[in-house]
């Protein structure tokens, strides 16, 4: 099968007074409909790699290539670590603004969004704003945000990071119900080993900066999965395993940042 | 939904590419060449505004009377410079502006800090400021020159005012914005009042004071003309005045162009003193992001 998304020796460096190597030769492929999570100590460029998907920063070198399909669906979306949800923007406003910039009849448009505010369980919150809304909600309206346009790519960048355990919990648990309904393309940035197992299909790790991929493993639990997972011994075994890959790779960025 | 609109929204299969652009490929020729390119237009936008307005006033198209050829404006203030008007004239503009600032600014956020603090202040005194902000300070005028006679105190007052109220609201809702959050810290850490204000307050508030010297300053040397128009025998302003009921239409403009410099100039220094001053908010405090 033919990849979604291929990304060809991929370098990137930052020019801050002196050079820094963020990223160096990434190769990857992904396939339609698979769910990827990147891994890697803080610093090592995976985020920056998730901009480059979504246009934001463009390869030093190399080349990135995503096949769209078309048809009535964008080409990707992406959901940002602090949500990025407008201020000044009623709930259901954020909700239909990529729609809107989608080229979305309004008509259509306000039906999309209420479905989706909907489904999120923000049905009530449609004509509030942000600040009135808690941390947890407000990444439900990004990613209703994100997934209203119909992406054929998500993009998420350590979407729950800043939420605390119990409701980062719950959101796994609604993404992953929310994409083994309709299983579009997904790359997902994330700390959190379980949270990676929990979600992708397969697990890239990635080293120190400068970012290499150091493992690209096969998340061996069949589909639909659910949370039960954490209790197979199979969980913890992959778990310790990539906690072995990265151990090292964590020390050497921490030093590092020391060292800056 | 009908068929158009089907067809109207559909796109076609294409290949999202992402490449290097030029600023990947040569990032340092790239921020040289943007660099270059800035300070190149920088400089070009008023050469090309003189040249055109000479080339104008000496093809006739413009009144000479009324707008003189740049050169002869030039050659007009060379003259003031060899005479020495120029010279008394600057420095009585600037020292009226300096001094009025200088005291609007330290007024200004003593009365911040006095308000901003206490909530009772605040209460008492709030409403009164700021119902005293949207009288022109230049229709007070005439009452300071009755209460304080003719010379420099009348005029060096009005921009103090002036000033004092631009400093006074910015600097107040300053310290009404610092995060409560910092607050807690300095008090977990058992900070007394001083020590909250050195250490929390002034600096949270320091940003906000010099974008309200950067706005006071220009608008003292606005003021400053203005008074001078009506109130003064010597000042950039009374020249410009002078210079209309004289007729001399190149010398009114060397005295507008000084005060367009000097706004630049002073403002400028301002904003060169804040990036001393705010080391923590400049660019190059930290390499690069992730």
């Amino acid at each position: 099968m033919n990849s979604k998304i291929e990304i060809r020796e991929v370098t990137k460096r930052y020019h801050a007074g002196h050079v820094v190597e963020a990223l160096k030769t990434i190769d990857l492929d992904i396939k339609e409909g698979e769910f990827v999570c990147l891994v890697g100590p803080s610093g090592c460029g995976k985020s920056t790699l998730l901009r480059m998907l979504a246009g934001l920063n463009l390869p030093s070198e190399g080349a990135i290539n995503i096949h769209a399909k078309g048809g009535r669906s964008v080409p990707t979306s992406t959901v940002f670590q602090n949500y990025n949800v407008f201020p000044w923007k009623t709930i259901e406003a954020n909700v239909r603004f990529g729609l809107r910039l989608a080229g979305i009849p309004r008509a259509e448009a306000a039906e999309r969004s209420s479905k989706w505010l909907a489904k999120m369980g923000l049905a009530e919150f449609a004509k509030a704003y942000p600040p009135a809304l808690s941390g947890g909600m407000l990444q439900r309206v990004a990613i209703a945000r994100a997934l209203a346009v119909d992406p054929e790519v998500l993009l998420l960048d350590e979407p729950f990071a800043a939420l605390d355990p119990q409701t980062r919990r719950l959101m796994q648990e609604e993404l992953l119900s929310l994409w083994q309904e309709n299983r579009r393309t997904v790359v997902l940035v994330t700390h959190s080993l379980q949270e990676a197992i929990l979600l992708g299909d397969r697990v890239v790790v990635m080293s120190a900066r400068p970012g290499r991929i150091i493992a690209d493993l096969k998340v061996p639990f069949e589909r639909p999965r659910s949370p039960d997972i954490y209790h197979d011994p199979a969980f913890a075994a992959l778990d310790q395993k990539i906690w072995g890959l990265l151990h090292d790779e964590v020390q050497r960025s921490f030093n590092g940042e020391k060292n800056q | 939904m009908n068929q158009s609109d089907q067809l109207q929204f559909t796109t076609p299969a294409r290949v999202v590419r992402f490449v290097p652009g030029p600023a990947e490929r040569d990032p340092l020729g790239w921020s040289r060449k943007a660099r270059l390119q800035e300070r190149m237009l920088s400089i070009t936008t008023p050469i090309l505004f003189f040249v055109l307005w000479e080339l104008t006033a000496r093809m006739g198209w413009l009144d000479a009377r009324f707008f003189p050829a740049p050169t002869r404006i030039a050659a007009a203030g060379m003259e003031m410079v060899q005479s020495g008007i120029f010279v008394s004239d600057l420095k009585a503009s600037v020292t009226r502006v300096l001094l009025g600032f200088g005291l609007g600014t330290v007024f200004g956020l003593l009365v911040a800090l006095g308000l901003g603090l206490s909530r009772l202040s605040r209460a008492a005194f709030d409403p009164f400021l700021s119902a005293l902000y949207t009288v022109p300070k230049l229709a007070l005028l005439p009452l300071l020159l009755l209460i304080f006679g003719l010379g420099e105190l009348p005029t060096v007052l009005l921009v103090a005012m002036t000033v004092f109220f631009l400093v006074w609201i910015t600097c107040m809702e300053a310290v009404l914005a610092v995060p409560v959050s910092y607050r807690e810290t300095a008090i977990s850490f058992g900070a007394n009042a001083w020590e909250m204000f050195i250490h929390v307050t002034w600096p949270a508030l320091l940003p906000q004071l010099f974008v309200a010297m950067r706005l006071a300053i220009g608008t003292a040397v606005l003021v400053i003309v203005g008074v001078e128009f009506v109130q003064a025998d010597v000042g950039v302003g009374y020249r410009i005045w002078n210079s209309w009921s004289l007729f001399r239409a190149d010398q009114m403009y060397v005295g507008i162009c000084t005060v367009a410099i000097l706004g630049y100039v002073l403002t400028t220094l301002v904003r060169y003193a804040g990036v001393l001053a705010l080391p923590w908010l400049s660019k190059r405090g930290h390499g690069a992001g992730h």
